[in-house]
């Protein structure tokens, strides 16, 4: 029923024939987007649907509401409805901010706050914004997205203008709590053991990102460093309590991309090594978590006409954790394109050829063991205004 | 496949040596915005979200909601057609970085918001009346 009500509402939003109702006295705007997605694979199920049989399983629909009663100063709220497979199916707060920018060099805002780590972190969940229906998973996995995206806590920006011809440098500094929920896609894999983490885990977030906007016009070069102490949460496991620890560690991230007129070139690289062990001291019990994730892709798109774009991009992660085998890794080679039909309606279509079993999938809905490769064939359409 | 990747970059490659054609649009500002001139980087970061001061000072970017002459600004200043400018500004709204600017139909409506609005900053087609605005030459 939720499902029908968001189609319902998502049609009704798309028919609105001007852009976002603007409450000029209040200076108030009100804009949203919502979409559908259809999957189908030709082996192993994905991200927790019946994707080997077709599966409609995907919706998103966001409501953002936002203000600027003076200049210099923004307040705003974006809740979302999310479906995908077993994830979601619930109405969540994607972010709940006041920002005030003083000038170019400096801006701050407090609340819940995306974090602005990585290339695409911050416009990750908004699928208006770029080509792929997924973005790669081993940076952007769609199914840790809700945790991953966000913190409490608060952000400091802005631009610094370099030499004249050495162009201009955007920075980014974050801190806050964030937490990594119960029913997060990360711990899938514990809950398909038997464990379970009642308060999910959380803990202090802190980090910077540099983005180098080079004298060649549209390129940029840049890095991010998540730094995180010492975290710790109950875990049971059956009649034993104990607890999930991980030692402060950092995750960095190297990332560049090249846009002008029609085509846009990018790559990243992203390091993630956290130390975590489950303590079960009743038992007497470590269990190391093993996680040495190591990143990569390049991907390229090209606006074949004012309407549609295609792309390319090749995208690897491996587990260096994890002995030889398919489990180790995630190789994706993706086709893609998109169509506008108009500023407020796209449709999205896109062929994945996955090698590897390390990304994407659970034992719950592969009960016959994971085939080594799958194609996911996706097609989505939105809109948004 | 590596061929298909070649091919495409090979291709895409082509379109950065487009060329641009002299606007037919000019660039207008509120009185109060104390430069006389704006670089095209600097022109396309504030109509793009990427900067929100011209000479030190505050600016609000005033949008046309279509027309020739909001598709030469684009094509001239910004390198993107609508659809793509627009969803550029809606990546800044739903990720919390921005707000969208305000479209007004036509440069009579333009010109009557810019010269009553500190701060603001807009386009017109080259040929339209704009008495109470001041005109930024782009270098």
């Amino acid at each position: 029923m939720k499902r029908l009500l968001v189609g319902a509402m998502a049609l009704a939003l798309g028919a609105i024939p001007i852009a976002a109702q603007s409450l000029e006295d209040l200076n108030i705007q009100i804009h949203g987007y919502a979409t559908q997605g259809f999957l189908y694979t030709t082996n192993n199920n994905i991200l927790t649907t019946s994707s080997s049989d077709g599966s409609p399983a995907w919706t998103e629909a966001v409501v953002n509401v936002g203000a600027q009663p003076v200049p210099k100063l923004r307040v705003g709220v974006q809740a979302r409805y999310y479906l995908l497979g077993n994830f979601g199916n619930a109405i969540t707060l994607d972010w709940a901010q006041a920002d005030y920018k003083v000038n170019d060099k400096i801006g701050v805002r407090f609340g819940k706050v995306k974090i602005p780590s990585n290339l695409f972190n911050e416009i990750q969940d908004i699928d208006p914004s770029y080509i792929w229906a997924l973005l790669p998973q081993g940076f952007y996995t769609i199914s840790n997205r809700n945790s991953l995206l966000s913190q409490y806590g608060g952000v400091a920006y802005g631009t610094l203008k370099l030499d004249k011809h050495l162009g201009k440098l955007d920075y980014r500094g974050w801190g806050g709590e964030q937490t990594i929920a119960a029913d997060d896609g990360y711990w899938v894999s514990l809950r398909e053991a038997g464990m379970n983490l009642p308060n999910g885990l959380s803990g202090p977030n802190f980090g910077g990102a540099l983005h180098w906007k080079t004298p060649l016009t549209g390129l940029m070069i840049g890095g991010s460093d998540i730094r995180k102490p010492a975290w710790s949460s109950e875990l049971t496991y059956g009649p034993l309590t104990g607890t999930m620890n991980t030692r402060p560690f950092s995750q960095w991230a190297l990332f560049g991309i090249y846009e002008k007129n029609k085509i846009m070139v990018a790559g990243e690289y992203n390091k993630l090594n956290p130390p975590v062990t489950l303590n079960f001291p009743s038992a007497s019990l470590v269990i190391p978590f093993p996680v040495d994730n190591r990143s990569w892709y390049g991907m390229a798109s090209y606006k074949l006409t004012g309407k549609l774009t295609a792309g390319v991009y090749d995208s690897q992660m491996i587990n260096h954790a994890v002995p030889l085998s398919p489990a180790r890794d995630s190789m994706d080679w993706v086709v893609s394109g998109r169509y506008d039909f108009s500023q407020f309606l796209y449709a999205k279509a896109e062929q994945h050829f996955i090698n590897g079993t390390a990304n994407y999938y659970d034992a719950n809905m592969n009960p016959g063991g994971l085939k080594p490769t799958t194609k996911l064939t996706i097609l989505k359409v939105g809109v948004s205004f | 496949m590596k061929k298909l990747l070649y091919a495409f970059l090979l291709v895409a490659s082509a379109s950065i040596f487009v060329v641009q054609a002299k606007a037919q649009v000019i660039v207008i500002a509120n009185n109060s915005v104390k430069t006389s001139e704006v670089s095209k980087n600097d022109l396309k970061d504030v109509f793009t979200g990427a900067s929100t001061s011209l000479g030190g000072a505050n600016v609000v970017p005033i949008l046309l909601k279509a027309g020739t002459a909001h598709e030469e600004f684009l094509q001239a200043y910004i390198g993107k057609n609508d659809t793509a400018y627009r969803a550029g500004w809606r990546s800044l709204v739903f990720s919390g970085q921005a707000t969208m600017p305000k479209s007004l139909d036509g440069d009579a409506a333009v010109v009557e918001f810019v010269a009553h609005n500190a701060g603001t900053i807009g386009y017109i087609g080259k040929a339209s009346a704009h008495e109470g605005v001041k005109i930024l030459t782009v270098k």
